[in-house]
């Protein structure tokens, strides 16, 4: 695979992203959206770019969070605070909670010591001893009464620009780190974390930097969301439900894979979406048999699914197998 | 100087409980190295099935135990034959193992939604509402009979791996599973059997904690926890090991309602969780987790 | 590092998107009045789900007074009888369904008006959507005061907060300190789940005990979580705090666990209460008849009010009447004065025009099949109505009288607890 061939992959990926970031810009003038797709879509971005962060803990380093929504919850809330105590306007707020987000996940740098089984039974732990005890924290998190933002019509409508924007430099800072060298370290980490040492890769040094990123913009998207509802509380926000969502969004989609969980997550929200209409009672089996499946079957989940179509197809074309994948 | 006795045995009780649950989840990953996500999943299940057949048959729960570990150890062996069995081994198939797991997990969450409904339910029996003076506090009569039941498990799992064949096979793929064909045992057989076990112990714990708490298709999460603390404190492939972390874990729960608020002792035992894996992992007694 | 070219760009489209998203001429458009002859209800409820007990009983109260409207011809608005029609989804007793659906009933399926769905939470999260949108929400599902605390002008509450609950459950154990039955000063245990509801509870009762002026003294005040599993540390503390008093709040399935161990260490309080908790079947069930007897519960209707209120007695009729002789409970009533409420305040604007029934629900004060016969939702609570609570009790016959406030009592309460007498 010559760096030529990768660049042009590249190329065609990043021309990809861009069309369909325009083209979800203008959609709202072009044709006539009602409040309610307006307003799913916008959550679809937020959820997009939750779901891309997780996959940098959970595909790229292979550290599998099931804690994740501890994080989320904490951006959200410092965000959300910051509005109500300190009337700030929302985008600081919202770098407020990614900032806080990052401090959250540096504390938890000594989890990032365990591997496998051990780090992700941890996260659940610290997932729920979070909600727990901010549930708890009534000064801050408003207890099970939660935080009542202030309304505000106008920025909900423009949180779907916002959120785009999020979600589409999140896809392309997910695609810059897989094909760069710091995604080459992280992978060698996944695969084998004491041999990456031995070539002078500091697991614990990128192991902590990916997961502050992946923290910050958790954070973020927590904070658009606060925004979003105008109503947090912590059962919510923190709850093991949410930590649920990212994995399997990711898994869904392709964990791993620098895209993967953008298909995961349209996945996941449009399935909620059909479902709640009409079998609510179903979702959590359909997930869970969709997991099975996909684990045994198609690891890469649907993007696998996607790449073997495109080898199918140019086999079936005559090519030769090969070329960019 | 009453009170402690009072919190004393509250504590050797839930004790009972608390070790039963970790047997099943410490065998199969001693054996597997695989963390049974789904460990939960079965104990509630297995408090299902009893309740169900005390409801329908009028079956006491403490005889159903027999049933229910038949049930699960079945469940657990198509488990592994039809799923487990297909994952990489070794350090690839972890997140692989923890996800598929985790969705049988989802799977039986919702059969018992689809058949039971989302509401708690309640196994009450005559032996429910007695309760015993020990030591010069109340004890609840279903309390003693966990504890009795959870000691009876623990000398029979001790037996069967120390005195029987079987038993021995067990260790010895525990050990070192590729050695293990060499000399003719059939370690799929055995991978299969111990995982059954597992969830067979698992189903019977679900049993013993209906008899005390109640409990609802969402049940299982903080089980599963608590196993794991248990499994870590008391490290593998040691049964004293594990009734003992069993003891401490409740202890500190207990007394933990002294020190915190009281709603704050719902995050005790996940702290606890988090604190044990991250100073301690090798345990009180076994091996190191890290590795 | 090889970066994608395009890279830079995409990331200076991208930024420009954002200064798009900044510009202020962005705004939502207004959505155009509907002309519709019928007038559309919107409403969500939990029909699966850890509340899908209590939301299909609403919908029940809600349904009841739909077919009213509808067997009169359809609502008189302004001359004219308009035809109603609720459209209800299922939250699954999710917070984010529930916003989201109430979402989709305003801006997908264009409802006229909402009425609220069950729990408090459920009902705090989804009420931020009716407000942004302008549209009146009345619910009879939603206690908790911190809902109407908030500044929303278009929510309206027909269930009175809970806090109520607290103080008159302490004015009829007052009543009995008074007159010598209970000791003075009397120490209560008081336990809440940690909830909006359980927090209102507690306050409810300690701002009472703070008011006696030393008749009560609170030794144990603490919040459990829902669904907790075991008690028996938190019983502990109880019982070597030596209260006289039990308040708890729990909903249905922590009050049977909690009960359950409360008899398992051998617990027994001159007065016991579990807050909206106490005569229902399933706890009966689970727990023993003789297990619930002379536990008092605070609850926001009953059947029982019939025999008092013409229009409790006309409810229970209707209701009786469709459901094969079966009789409503309060949430069932709660659902039904909800709509009715609602029905009100379209009838007196004279037409659906949001504005103008958001005016009328503001000064609404109509006669109510509600403990007191009226209902008004004054402003200074928040528009949450602030109807006087009933106590029942338990009685070993099996009944559950009503025996405070003394204008619509049946029978009077005992205390103490004839269990515990040493």
């Amino acid at each position: 695979m010559t760096a030529r061939v990768v660049a042009m992959a590249a190329r065609r990926t990043g021309g990809a992203l861009l069309a369909a970031c325009v083209i979800l810009a203008v959609l709202p003038a072009v044709l006539e959206l009602s409040s309610y797709t307006h307003n799913q879509l916008t959550l679809l971005f937020i959820t997009i770019s939750g779901a891309l962060a997780w996959n940098w803990m959970g595909g790229f380093v292979g550290q599998v969070s099931f804690g994740h929504a501890a994080m989320f919850g904490v951006g959200g809330f410092v965000a959300g605070r910051l509005m109500l105590s300190l009337h700030l306007p929302p985008p600081v707020c919202w770098v407020g909670g990614a900032a806080a987000a990052s401090i959250f996940a540096l504390g938890g740098h000594p989890l990032l010591r365990l591997r496998g089984p051990y780090f992700s039974i941890a996260t659940i732990g610290v997932g729920e001893a979070s909600r727990v005890i901010f549930t708890y924290w009534e000064r801050f998190t408003g207890g099970s009464s939660g935080l009542s933002l202030p309304i505000d019509a106008d920025l909900k409508y423009r949180l779907y620009w916002w959120a785009l924007v999020l979600a589409g430099c999140m896809a392309a800072a997910s695609v810059a780190i897989r094909r760069s060298s710091f995604g080459l370290k992280l992978l060698a980490i996944k695969a084998d974390a004491d041999a990456a040492a031995d070539v002078g890769i500091s697991a614990t040094f990128y192991q902590d930097l990916i997961f502050v990123l992946s923290a910050a913009v958790i954070g973020l998207s927590s904070g658009l969301y606060a925004s979003y509802q105008s109503y947090i509380e912590p059962a919510d926000m923190f709850g093991f439900e949410r930590s649920i969502a990212f994995v399997l969004m990711a898994v869904i989609g392709g964990v791993g894979t620098a895209l993967g969980p953008v298909l995961g997550a349209v996945v996941f929200v449009l399935v909620r979406l059909y479902l709640l209409s009409s079998r609510p009672d179903l979702y959590l089996g359909l997930y869970g048999g969709l997991l099975i499946l996909i684990i045994l079957f198609e690891p890469l989940g649907l993007t696998g699914l996607y790449r073997r179509g495109q080898r199918w197809v140019r086999r079936a074309s005559g090519q030769a197998p090969g070329g960019a994948p | 100087m009453a009170r402690l006795v009072d919190m004393l045995v509250s504590a050797v009780l839930l004790a009972g409980l608390y070790a039963t649950m970790a047997y099943g989840l410490g065998l199969i990953y001693g054996v597997l190295r695989v963390v049974n996500l789904a460990h939960g999943g079965v104990i509630m299940a297995g408090a299902y099935l009893s309740w169900y057949l005390h409801e329908q048959l009028g079956l006491d729960p403490y005889l159903s135990i027999p049933v229910v570990f038949g049930a699960s150890f079945a469940l657990g062996v198509v488990l592994y034959q039809g799923l487990v069995r297909r994952l990489p081994r070794g350090a690839a198939g972890g997140p692989a193992s923890l996800l598929l797991l985790f969705g049988v997990w989802l799977v039986l969450r919702n059969i018992a939604y689809l058949l039971f409904t989302g509401n708690d339910q309640v196994l009450r029996t005559a032996a429910s509402s007695q309760s015993v003076a020990v030591l010069g506090s109340h004890v609840a009569v279903n309390r003693l009979v966990v504890l009795g039941i959870a000691a009876a498990i623990g000398v029979l799992l001790h037996l069967l791996l120390r005195r029987t064949q079987v038993g021995r096979a067990i260790r010895a793929v525990a050990q070192n599973a590729d050695s293990c064909t060499l000399v003719g045992i059939d370690v799929n057989r055995i991978y299969a059997l111990s995982f059954g076990i597992g969830t067979g112990l698992a189903g019977v714990a679900g049993v013993l904690l209906a008899t005390i708490f109640s409990f609802n298709p969402s049940s299982g999460s903080s089980e599963l926890l608590k196993s794991f603390v248990v499994v870590v404190l008391g490290g593998l492939g040691s049964i004293y090991g594990v009734a003992l972390a069993a003891l401490i874990v409740a202890v500190v729960e207990v007394f933990a309602i002294y020190v915190l608020p009281s709603y704050l002792t719902a995050a005790v035992g996940f702290i606890l969780l988090v604190l044990v894996l991250v100073l301690r992992p090798g345990g009180l007694f076994g091996q190191r987790v890290l590795s | 590092m090889i970066k994608p070219p395009h890279f830079r760009s995409t990331l200076c489209c991208l930024l420009s998107l954002a200064t798009i998203a900044m510009a202020p001429g962005c705004k939502p458009k207004a959505a155009p009045p509907s002309d519709r002859a019928e007038i559309l209800i919107g409403a969500t409820l939990p029909l699966t789900g850890s509340e899908a007990r209590a939301g299909g009983f609403y919908k029940e109260g809600y349904d009841l007074a739909f077919d009213e409207v509808t067997e009169q011809g359809g609502l008189e608005v302004g001359g004219k009888k308009r035809p109603v029609k609720l459209l209800t989804y299922d939250d699954t007793s999710t917070q984010a369904t529930a916003q989201s659906l109430a979402d989709k009933l305003i801006n997908s399926d264009k409802v006229d008006f909402l009425l609220g769905t069950y729990s408090t939470a459920l009902v705090e999260a989804q009420s931020s959507v009716p407000e942004q949108n302008k549209v009146p929400y009345v619910t009879g599902g939603g206690a908790a005061s911190a809902i109407y605390k908030r500044g929303y002008q278009y929510i309206f509450g027909i269930m009175s907060p809970v806090e109520l609950l607290g103080t008159t459950l302490m004015a009829w154990i007052d009543e009995q300190q008074k007159a010598g039955k209970l000791p003075r000063p009397a120490k209560i245990a008081l336990l809440a789940e940690n909830t909006a509801h359980g927090k209102d509870f507690r306050t409810g009762v300690t701002e009472f005990a703070n008011k006696s002026g030393g008749g009560y003294e609170v030794v144990v005040n603490e919040s459990f979580e829902l669904n907790g599993k075991d008690y028996s540390p938190l019983l502990g503390k109880v019982k070597a705090a030596g209260a006289d008093l039990f308040l708890a709040d729990a909903h249905l399935p922590d009050y049977i666990t909690l009960h359950r161990q409360y008899l398992d260490a051998g617990l027994c309080h001159k007065v016991v209460s579990y807050g909206a908790r106490g005569s229902e079947k399933d706890a009966v069930n689970a727990l023993g008849r003789e297990n619930v007897n002379y536990v008092l519960s605070g609850v926001w209707w009953s059947p029982q009010l019939a025999d008092t209120i013409p229009l409790a007695k006309k409810f229970v009729e209707a209701f009786k009447a469709k459901h094969s002789g079966r009789t409503p409970e309060w949430y069932q009533a709660l659902g039904y004065e909800t709509a009715r409420v609602l029905f009100a305040a379209i009838q007196q604007a004279g037409s659906t025009d949001r504005e103008a029934v958001r005016a009328k629900l503001a000064v609404l004060k109509i006669d109510s099949l509600l403990p007191g016969g009226t209902v008004a939702l004054p402003a200074d609570k928040g528009w949450e109505a602030q109807n006087s609570f009933i106590v029942q009790q338990n009685l070993p016959d099996g009944t559950a009288p009503i025996i405070f406030p003394k204008d619509v009592a049946k029978a009077a309460g005992i205390a103490p607890n004839p269990h515990c007498t040493p």
